[in-house]
Parts: C-alpha cells; structure tokens; sequence
C-alpha cells in the first residue's frame, strides 16, 4: 500500500510540479527543506492527495515539520485512511 | 527587555532550574509570566493603562481559553486555582501601590485596588459568559476573531492609536488634546494576537487540543517571548510544561551560549550599528551615494542583529525553564533566493500568515480554477502585504510588503522558466550570485522599512543612485 501511494506521489510530483516525469525521487528526499516543493504546489500537492485518496491535509499541516519527504507524506495519508 | 530584566530572568531560570523537584515548574511559569506582562508594559502618559493593558491581555487570553475549551471537558480544580490566583496576582498588582519597594512592578503608580477589583470582576464576568453561553460556538469563534483583529488594527493604524488615545484621555479625565499614537504602545500584543488567532482558528477547525486555563495563559504572555516572539504553536508548547525537567550542565551551556550570543548580537552589534544605520535625521545629512550605501548596510545588519539577537535571548531565556522555543532565523543573509531567504526570516511569523492565510486563500482559488499565474500574482502580493501591515498599517510597511511580494513572484517565474531551460552555469558562480543578489533587494527594500515618509525615501533612493 504505501510502496503504491509513493509510486503514484511520485508520478504526481515529477511530472505536474518538477516538470521531470523522466526523474525518481528518492523516497527520504527532503521536498519542502530542500526547495523542490514550493508553497503553491504545495497546496495543488494537498489538493491531489484530498482528490486521490480522499486524505485532508489541513492548512496548517503543509510544511516540512508535518511531512517533508515522499515517505513521511506517505506515512501521514495512511493513517488517514 | 532591559539588561537588567534579561539578568533577573535568567537568575530566577538559574535558582529555579537546581529546584524543580520541589517547585511545580508549570505553575512557576504561570506566575513569573503573569508577573511579567506587568513589569515588562512600558510607561504611558494615559492614566492606569500600564495597569490596564497587561490586565487585558490577561483577560483576553482567560477569554478565548473559555471560548475554545471542548464542549466535554470540564473545568477543573488545577483551572479554578488559576483563574483564582491570575485574579489575586492582578489585584496585587494595584496593592503594590502601598509597598514602596514593590510598586515598582509597574512603570507607573499602580492604580486603586477598587479599580483594580472592579477590573477583575468585569473579565471574569465576561470569561464566564463566553464558556456558559457560547462556548465553541462557530460565530462567537470568527466574532473573537474580527475584535482582535479591530485591535490590531487599532493600535498599528497611527491615526486610529491617536484616536483611541485621545478616547481613553477623556475617560480618565485628561487633556484629550495631548493625545498621541505613542501612547497606546500594547507590549507583545502583535505576538499575543496571532497566538490567540491561532488558538481560535485551530478550534473552528476542529484541531484544538484540551489545555488547562494554566498552561493557556502561560503559552499566550509566556515572559522570554512576550516582547519579540517567537509565535509558537500552542499544540507544541504546552506539552513541554508538562514533562519532568531539572537543569542540567548540558542545558546549561546551550542555554547560556544562546543567551550570550544574543546580548552580544543585540547590545554590542545591533546597538553599535544603530549609531549610523539609516534613519530620518540621517538620510537627510548624507550626500554622498557611498556614505548612503554604508548607512543602509548598516541598518541592513543592524535590523537583523537586533531580532536575531532577541530571539537567541528568548530561546536561551526558555531553555533555563525546560521550554524550547521554536527557532525564528537560519542565516537568511546568505541564502540563494528571496524564497529562501523568506523560509529563514522570522520564520514563525511567515510560517503563521502561511498556515492562516496563504494555504486556505490559494487553496480557495484553485479549487475555483483561477489561473495559476493570477493565483501565485495574488497569492505573493497579498501574503507580503499582510506581513508588511503587521508591522504597521503606514504607506512605507505596505510597500515594503509588496516590494517582497513582486520579488517572491518574479523568482517563482524565473524558477519556472528555468526548469524548462537549465542552465549551465557552474555553482561557483550562481551561489555568490545568488547570495548577493537576494541581500542586495533585500536591503534596498530595507529603505522603506526605516523611513515612515515618502519624501525620505525618495531622497534616499536618489542619493543612493547618485542623482542627488
């Protein structure tokens, strides 16, 4: 399940925000800290995984002490599931 | 904070911290804060509104703990003692009138303890109202809300401070004349507002976790962040007074290199630029464009060295009381982009405008398909300008607001065009690159910030060009 939920972040993040669909993101790779998610495709990111998975990631939720790596943001939907 | 009052912090962190295991450290906190919301509120010309301002503060805080407590938890014995004491400590406060050594507490006579009582009884009597008739109702929440907002609005818009000035003036039988904005200076109350909108927002939302009537007052005037933040969340702070804590030598030293590099960042270098970083009398005297380049680098770092150094003081000051404040600033001088250096600045206060209105206004908008490059234009404008006017609702804090805001949306475009079309430049040279390029507009729009009117800043930018 969550080897599927990375997969499909993945697919999400590097095709509609990084603009590299040909590009793996390794799943510990800092996101937000590291300066590949912006604010703005944060809250499109938390507007795909509410669509997708049903998942509400709150206002306050979108920063890197919530979730800062496809893992920690995989971690987080499962439980919410 | 003084020096003075920063020693007697930390000297009461240092004989509480070996004693722990005999004094309850959360109800310590709870006194010393209430304590000193008092001592910390400067001197007025208005008649007891030293007295009155903490006091509201206090009440506000007692009142939104009642608004948002859930439905199913009740008051308990620990709150009742606090509501109890935090109205003693307050009508002890007006007492220390007739003990001379005391009455320093505030900076000007304490007022009569009639006034003082009647004062109590009005915030307690509205407390009480607020958590038996409208307790988590949705209107009283965004009502609370919109007044503390009023209130900011009140106290940052020069022309409204003035006019309550000179209201309260006639209130307590004074010279409405002689009123003036500086008159209305409410300590900390920035900083307690976004705690308590926090707090009132989290609870609407649903999100709000139970916190004893102790612990929430604590949180909202906790005396190390009173002054300067940072603006921590209350999900994070009000575990940490919970947990067994005794200082240690550890703690000691991170603690006491804190506190030392922040005196030395805001009494020795913040302090020692301020004798010729940019202001209204010099930007008049300098002409020459190298002379006014240095005064603005001066205040470029004496602004930074300032709060920085403040808030090592306040993380050091929390330490010695087992409290570890979030952190405001990561060298944001020597980040690579203006998104960067926006991530590393007061951190707290953009992570806040972020969470309360950023997200849910972009958020809005996407899902009403506007357009991406209208949302981001919108978004950064108006998310700088709101910064900008927390600071102050003059022309010169908005500017500066939406001189940042235009920055944020040009380096959002440039890293867009620039994922379709990498560059080969080699790190070498786009870090320093970087790096300059984002304090240099950094500190230009640092000539905003400095001057209140127009007319300085003008002669300001045309000296710094040369045309004058």
């Amino acid at each position: 399940m969550k080897q599927e939920l990375i997969g499909k972040l993945n697919t999400y993040i590097t095709g509609q925000i990084l603009k590299r669909p040909d590009k793996t993101l390794n799943p510990n790779e800092p996101l937000i800290s590291g300066g590949l998610i912006d604010s703005f495709s944060l809250v499109d990111l938390a507007m795909f995984v509410e669509q997708t998975w049903g998942a509400k990631l709150a206002d306050t939720e979108l920063n890197a002490q919530t979730f800062d790596t496809l893992n920690q943001l995989a971690d987080l939907i499962e439980s919410r599931l | 904070m003084t020096l003075t009052q920063i020693f007697i912090f930390t000297a009461l962190g240092l004989v509480a911290g070996g004693f722990y295991k005999r004094v309850n450290r959360g109800w310590l906190l709870f006194l010393a804060s209430v304590l000193a919301v008092f001592w910390l509120q400067p001197a007025s010309l208005i008649r007891n509104l030293p007295f009155v301002l903490p006091a509201a503060s206090l009440g506000l805080a007692t009142a939104v703990w009642a608004l948002t407590l859930p439905r199913e938890t009740k008051i308990s014995r620990q709150d009742w003692w606090a509501a109890g004491i935090l109205g003693g400590l307050i009508l002890l406060v007006s007492a220390t009138r007739f003990i001379e050594p005391l009455s320093d507490l505030l900076a000007v006579r304490p007022p009569a303890v009639d006034f003082a009582a009647i004062f109590v009884l009005v915030l307690a009597l509205f407390a009480g109202l607020l958590f038996w008739l409208v307790r988590g109702r949705m209107l009283a929440l965004y009502l609370s809300i919109m007044l503390i907002v009023a209130i900011l609005i009140v106290i940052k818009s020069p022309p409204l401070a003035q006019a309550a000035s000179g209201a309260l003036r006639s209130l307590s039988g004074q010279d409405p004349a002689l009123a003036s904005p500086l008159d209305f200076g409410w300590l900390g109350f920035s900083y307690i507002a976004f705690r308590l909108i926090h707090v009132l927002r989290d609870r609407a939302a649903g999100r709000l976790p139970a916190v004893s009537l102790r612990d929430f007052v604590t949180y909202i005037v906790f005396f190390p962040a009173l002054t300067s933040g940072p603006i921590d969340r209350v999900e994070r702070f009000t575990p940490q007074l919970q947990t067994d804590f005794l200082l240690d030598s550890d703690q000691l030293l991170t603690a006491g290199r804190r506190l030392i590099t922040g005196l030395f960042m805001k009494f020795v270098l913040a302090d020692a630029l301020a004798f010729f970083a940019l202001n209204a009398v010099n930007a008049w005297q300098v002409q020459s464009a190298g002379w006014m380049w240095l005064l603005l680098l001066a205040f470029s770092f004496r602004i930074f060295f300032d709060f920085a150094g403040y808030t090592h003081i306040a993380i050091g000051l929390g330490m010695l009381f087992g409290v570890v404040l979030p952190e405001n600033f990561d060298q944001p001088y020597l980040k690579q982009n203006l998104t960067a250096f926006w991530n590393s600045w007061h951190m707290t206060l953009t992570q806040w405008v972020r969470s309360y209105y950023f997200n849910p206004v972009a958020r809005w908008l996407r899902a009403h398909k506007i357009p991406i490059l209208l949302v981001i234009l919108f978004g950064q404008l108006t998310t700088m300008g709101l910064i900008g006017l927390w600071h102050g609702i003059t022309w010169n804090f908005i500017t500066w607001g939406f001189w940042h805001g235009a920055g944020l949306f040009i380096h959002n475009q440039w890293t867009a065009f620039s994922k379709t079309r990498p560059f080969s430049l080699s790190p070498s040279i786009t870090v320093p690159l970087g790096i300059i390029a984002t304090f240099a507009f950094v500190t230009i729009g640092w000539v905003w910030f400095a001057l209140p009117q127009p007319a300085d800043a003008a002669r300001v930018f045309s000296v710094l060009v040369g045309m004058k």
